[in-house]
């Protein structure tokens, strides 16, 4: 008798929960595959802020605000990368070749490692101008990365070594776009063309112009 | 309905390849190249694509290549735009299909360059296929390729 009563009590509030869930229940809707969007696009809060650094480049500190006036393109990357950094580089250098002479002197593209253990000033100096004369690539501290790198909504790993000490960073591959204010106007994913550069680098271009 | 089927079943005769055995020349290997890399860089990478023309799946299954002190087949998974390179075991090629090995996906990685690769100099590589096959390849080195890197993987229409 107990036991009938102690069940029709249970079934009782498990109808309750049941109705309460039934009245009161929204599923939480199911979360969109993340993309890469322009972060203007992205809800307030959410934007990488961007904003100005200093690092070491190949002549001693490059800050960001030594570029104000000039588009300035930053890619994340690191030199031992074979092929994701290689390709946006090269992707880069056609962008900045396409663009004409007086666009070109308004431009700054920037190297920045995620790799600073190997990839020195030194290292960098070698590495950037295979891939344009004007590309310049930057280190610094492992936390003066890591805060540049949050700052720009980038995200990078190091991967475990292998018996010979080699190891990979795994990393986003967007290119950040900054406005000649100074600000981070956008990003453009892995693997854009030359063309989708161009176009985002002459819309900040003549933005500029108008203000 | 029989006809339907039968009219399938006879498709199906005419699209697949009767008779072939697989051997070296069901594989072909096209506009394979190395990637010429910045100075000082130790390791490199080969792009190519290897068409099945057999009608039976198969595997590319190592690579292997004098200038580098290890070959391994990779990947790239995109990982909401975050590129991790992983190696994988082999690298699959469909009956009647072919396997693109371009940047951002499948990449015979040479780690280790015993001396820096120079532009247009042909890399001596061979590839071992799951059915017992080797190919021999001297494959030139190029300078990253914009044109031919950018954006997905185009169609596979055009061979």
């Amino acid at each position: 008798m107990r036991t009938n009563r102690f069940l029709i009590a249970l079934i009782a509030l498990l109808a309750a929960a049941l109705l309460y869930l039934a009245a009161f229940w929204e599923p939480v809707p199911q979360r969109p595959v993340e993309k890469i969007v322009p972060h203007g696009q992205l809800p307030p809060g959410t934007a990488p802020a961007g904003g100005d650094f200093v690092l070491q480049g190949p002549q001693g500190s490059v800050a960001l605000a030594d570029y104000r006036g000039k588009v300035v393109l930053i890619y994340f990357g690191y030199t031992w990368c074979p092929d994701v950094c290689p390709t946006s580089l090269s992707l880069l250098a056609q962008a900045i070749a396409d663009l004409d002479p007086a666009e070109r002197e308004r431009v700054q593209a920037i190297f920045i490692s995620v790799d600073p253990e190997r990839d020195t000033p030194t290292r960098l100096r070698e590495y950037a101008p295979f891939f344009h004369p004007a590309l310049i690539g930057l280190s610094g501290s492992r936390e003066q990365i890591a805060a540049v790198a949050t700052a720009y909504g980038s995200s990078y790993q190091k991967q475990p070594a292998n018996a010979e000490g080699n190891y990979a960073v795994d990393h986003s591959s967007a290119t950040y776009v900054v406005d000649p204010q100074g600000r981070l106007a956008g990003s453009l994913p892995h693997a854009a063309s030359p063309a989708q550069i161009v176009a985002f680098v002459r819309q900040q271009l003549a933005a500029a112009n108008t203000r | 309905m029989p006809a339907l089927l039968s009219a399938l079943a006879l498709a199906a005769l005419l699209v697949l390849p009767v008779g072939v055995t697989a051997g070296d020349s069901d594989l072909v290997v096209s506009d394979a190249y190395v990637r010429l890399m910045p100075p000082g860089t130790p390791n490199s990478l080969a792009f190519m694509n290897i068409s099945n023309r057999s009608g039976s799946d198969r595997r590319l299954l190592q690579a292997a290549s004098p200038v580098a002190r290890t070959v391994e087949l990779h990947t790239h998974i995109d990982d909401h735009g975050v590129m991790r390179m992983r190696q994988v075991a082999a690298i699959d090629i469909p009956a009647g299909g072919r396997a693109e090995l371009r940047s951002g996906g499948y990449h015979v990685m040479l780690i280790g360059l015993r001396q820096p690769l120079q532009e247009g100099e042909r890399v001596p590589l061979t590839l071992r296929f799951d059915d017992g096959s080797t190919q021999k390849l001297e494959v030139p080195v190029r300078r990253p390729q914009p044109a031919l890197e950018a954006g997905p993987p185009a169609a596979h229409g055009k061979h």
